[in-house]
């Protein structure tokens, strides 16, 4: 055996020993997130939310656009679960296709958010200087406004729609991302191999995306989950003061405020669409929890 | 000279999300009234949980599974969570830290957090108070006291923060000091310096102190007897002149050998082959025999006891045990 | 000392960064919109002579930088321009909307600061007890509802049904309970979780230890030292959560008809009265500057550690 084949074959070990290693970490992670009782039962309630929303015509009974001067303001019963609506619309059916709405809004808000967010979180954490003061000042600008005011004035100006609102809440949401991913970037970028990577000439792009981004990613997974439910509920807001999804389509926010006009007389329109709410932001929020503390544990020992 | 405290087959175990670890094991100690009482080891061996276990300090998920620590004879393990404040810690036996850096508050000045040391000392007026403090900061040999009352924590150097930190335990004159590794976190001059002021203490006070340590110069230069701890376990007690002449057991005579030539920092050991046993699977037995030259088939299946060989030497080693009998 | 000094100035100057440009962002969101502003707030039937004048009178017609001084001009003489929905004078409405909403927003923060506080503190304290999990779960809950959705349900049990509290309005002090307890107890929990994480950290340090080792009663062990010290951090959060509380306060503002800024936000938002939109977009995110500069500057000087130089 020649002395290149032993170094070889050194290399080959050790490369296994470091793949055992990040696998059994890999395992830890996945252990402490399934023990975790609060995080399973999020990702079964989200995973009822996406079958609602998949399946929606066959989950609801009814069409639920399909108005019926006959059977309006019906109280929950057999035959109409949660009630219907001033025109007579089967309520749990509106909801049900409601759920679509929410998540596509709230997927692509999470999207376009978390592509410049992460992006800019990058680009501020890799390079520092200059780009890294005006991109913060950015974020310190975008952060002294309350999402939902200044959400609501950017979607006032461009008019009503689904798109507007993604883009009102994404260029006002980007910030946490591009924070979050920021510092754990200044972290990284101390580490030895990327010092490694630069001083064999690796161009800064592949650097980024080759070892920073893979370090950064399972951040920006807990983030995905913990920023769902300001998505949801901002765009929800949104609808309910009439500034997203128009009616008549079923979409959580409108149809509390549709409810908001009958209170007294059918209650049951605006609560149980709350209800539908909650149980979708409650799903997240546990997951994203589960999900932060399965990877640093340090944070719920603390 | 009588006994102060005895540790009697303390067994200690931490609930951790990797499993049970098995902290102590059958901890047994006597420490003697006027006595420096080293408790020497490596990292992870116990020596910190002893420590802890005696003023009631361990964290929430440990359990104190079996034994006694007896103190002028009565059973701490037995004192309620109040008791041990009002009658034990602080009047009787306290402790010292290994990080000065993090023992003191750091939003009460010197002086506020000096004077709680006292509180339960109702009769004195806070100028009588001051008056204690003002001279237990003298005897610690630390400079300007007056400024140094109202500094705040950060303020301070680590070696005048750990020096204000026995100054503080000493104040309400306890019987006992468990001091934990207190010169590791400081520089080599700041230690010499420190160890000084225990000297001077130890001769003036007459205190009773068990010192945690993995540093063997530290344990020649102011203990009187030496327990080595292995793997949650003591391994052998004698005097310090024994230990350092007639070390039996094989840990503690592979621990001298490797270590008292240049290197007197047991952290420092890399001789001894094989690592320290991981604690939530220990091995049987003697819990140094995968590591022991000498083990035989006993060692790998009978925990052995303490026993004295000579007066006041302890070793827990079969073969040693057996080789004196003997004789 | 003089680093000290030297932080707050920073600080301060970073401050007023941010307020240049949280003013850019309240001057050029107008400009977001497709097509001509002034064509959008006069509607459809304007007449050209109507254009050209509102133009001229609002600078519209000079290049865009010169707009922004003339309107940041204009702010500091206090003249923020005329609502086209109420025809009178910005300034006016603000004046008007202003206390509505500071008692709003000022009691529904004091009640979730007291609340999350105590509940956190309770909370870590009672480690791993019923407490400590109806304080995650409650926390949890609070969360994951939207706080118009919560402002309705509190009306339709405590104004409808149990008719405890008016619905409605400002008419006297009880009409006031019911928007603050939904902006409090919502609010409660962004405090809640962050103070039983602080607390749990402190009383895992090891001065905690020291001051038992030492004899200490517990109580003033958990009130003096640990409480304390796990407070400081929250003043920043206090700060850091102000947005949020104005944001929910907009909309509980609209639920429960109170004549605050919210109201008037949302109504100027729908009926595109952009010079209201403006000036209160700029009012809320200034607010927001000044209260992180304040948070922590006086952060700097509860906390001896930067306070007092080594």
């Amino acid at each position: 055996m020649t002395s290149e084949d032993l170094s070889y074959e050194q290399l080959k070990k050790e490369i296994k020993r470091l793949k055992r290693k990040r696998s059994s970490q890999v395992n830890l992670v996945w252990k402490r997130f399934t023990k975790n009782r609060l995080a399973l039962i999020g990702f079964i309630m989200v995973s009822i939310v996406i079958f609602m929303a998949i399946f929606s015509p066959i989950v609801s009974p009814y069409d639920p656009y399909k108005t019926n001067p006959l059977e309006r303001f019906k109280p929950p019963s057999m035959k109409h679960i949660l009630g219907t609506d001033a025109l007579g619309r089967d309520v749990f059916s509106r909801l049900v296709y409601g759920s679509r709405i929410a998540l596509e809004i709230g997927a692509l808000i999470v999207l376009f958010e978390g592509m410049i967010g992460i992006s800019l979180g990058l680009i501020s954490g890799y390079f520092g200087g200059v780009v890294d003061k005006v991109i913060m000042w950015l974020v310190d600008v975008l952060r002294s406004f309350p999402i939902v005011v200044l959400a609501l004035a950017i979607a006032g100006i461009l008019g009503q729609g689904v798109i507007n609102v993604v883009i009102a809440l994404g260029t006002v949401g980007w910030t946490s991302y591009a924070r979050m991913v920021r510092s754990k970037v200044l972290t990284i970028k101390e580490l030895d191999y990327i010092e490694a990577a630069r001083s064999i000439g690796e161009s800064n792009l592949s650097i980024i995306l080759r070892y920073v981004f893979p370090n950064v990613l399972p951040t920006v997974i807990v983030m995905v989950y913990l920023m769902m439910p300001t998505a949801l509920i901002a765009s929800a807001t949104l609808s309910f003061l009439g500034l997203g999804v128009q009616p008549p389509t079923a979409d959580w926010g409108s149809i509390i405020a549709e409810g908001r006009m009958y209170l007294l007389k059918a209650p049951w329109i605006s609560t149980s669409a709350g209800f539908f709410i909650m149980f979708t932001v409650l799903g997240f929020n546990f997951i994203g929890d589960g999900l932060r503390d399965a990877l640093d544990p340090t944070s719920r020992r603390n | 000279m009588g006994t102060l405290l005895e540790i009697r087959d303390l067994k200690v175990s931490f609930d951790t999300e990797e499993g049970k670890v098995e902290a102590l094991d059958g901890v047994n100690l006597k420490v003697k009234e006027g006595e420096f009482h080293a408790l020497i080891g490596e990292t992870g061996c116990g020596k910190t949980v002893t420590g802890l276990t005696i003023l009631g300090l361990l964290d929430n998920n440990a359990k104190i599974e079996n034994g006694q620590v007896i103190y002028k004879g009565i059973d701490l393990l037995k004192l309620t969570e109040k008791q041990l404040q009002q009658q034990i810690r602080g009047k009787e036996i306290t402790m010292i830290f290994q990080d000065p850096s993090t023992s003191l508050d750091p939003i009460f000045t010197i002086e506020e957090q000096m004077l709680e040391a006292l509180e339960n000392e109702l009769e004195l007026t806070k100028e009588e108070k001051l008056k204690i403090i003002t001279e237990e900061l003298r005897k610690v040999k630390l400079p300007d006291v007056e400024e140094l009352l109202k500094k705040y924590p950060h303020q301070l150097s680590g070696g005048m923060k750990q020096r204000v930190m026995i100054a503080m335990m000493l104040s309400c004159r306890p019987s006992l000091l468990i001091a934990d590794e207190p010169t590791t976190a400081l520089d080599v001059s700041t230690q010499a310096q420190f160890l000084k002021i225990l000297e001077d203490l130890k001769r003036e006070t007459k205190i009773t102190a068990i010192y945690i340590t993995h540093n063997l110069a530290v344990v020649s230069e102011i203990c009187d007897t030496v327990s080595v701890m292995y793997a949650g376990r003591i391994v052998e007690t004698a005097s310090l002149k024994e230990i350092f002449l007639n070390p039996q057991h094989p840990y503690t005579y592979k621990l001298l050998h490797s270590v008292l030539g240049i290197e007197t920092d047991i952290e420092q050991l890399q001789e001894i082959p094989g690592s320290v046993p991981k604690l939530i699977n220990p091995p049987s037995g003697c819990r140094f025999h995968p590591r022991c030259e000498e083990a035989k088939d006993i060692c790998k299946t009978k925990i052995p006891k303490l026993q004295e060989i000579s007066d006041g030497h302890f070793v827990a080693c079969h073969k040693r045990v057996m080789e004196w009998t003997k004789c | 000392m003089r680093t000290h000094g030297n932080y707050i100035f920073r600080r301060t100057l970073r401050a007023l960064f941010t307020a240049l440009g949280v003013s850019l962002v309240a001057f050029l969101i107008l400009h977001l919109a497709p097509g001509d502003p002034v064509k959008i707030m006069l509607g459809p039937y304007a007449t050209e002579e109507n254009v050209k004048a509102l133009k001229a009178r609002y600078n519209l017609d000079k290049p865009l930088y010169i707009q922004y001084f003339t309107w940041i001009k204009n702010i500091f003489t206090g003249e923020f321009g005329t609502s086209i929905r109420y025809n009178r004078p910005v300034s006016e409405l603000i004046k008007e909307r202003m206390g509505p909403t500071l008692i709003l927003t000022g009691s529904g923060l004091l009640v979730a600061v007291i609340l999350g506080i105590l509940f956190g503190t309770l909370a870590a304290l009672k480690k791993n007890s019923i407490l400590d999990y109806i304080t995650t779960f409650q926390t949890m809950f609070w969360l994951s509802v939207p706080s118009f959705w919560l402002a309705i349900v509190f009306l339709y049990i405590f104004g409808l049904k149990l008719r405890w509290i008016p619905i409605a309005g400002m008419t006297s002090f009880s009409s006031t309970i019911l928007p603050i307890m939904t902006i409090g107890l919502r609010q409660q929990a962004w405090f809640a979780r962050p103070m039983r994480a602080e607390m749990l950290e402190v009383l895992s340090q090891n001065y905690i230890k020291a001051l038992k080792a030492k004899g200490l009663k517990y109580e003033k062990i958990i009130w003096k030292h640990a409480f304390k010290n796990a407070l400081i951090p929250i003043i920043t959060m206090v700060a850091l959560q102000l947005p949020w509380i104005i944001g929910g306060a907009v909309v509980i503002e609209v639920v429960f008809s109170w004549g605050g800024m919210g109201s008037l936000l949302v109504g100027s938002v729908l009926s595109r009265d952009y010079q209201v939109v403006q000036t209160i977009l700029l009012f809320i995110s200034l607010a927001v500057v000044a209260a992180n500069l304040l948070a922590d500057i006086l952060y700097t000087l509860i906390d001896p550690r930067i306070r007092i130089e080594r």
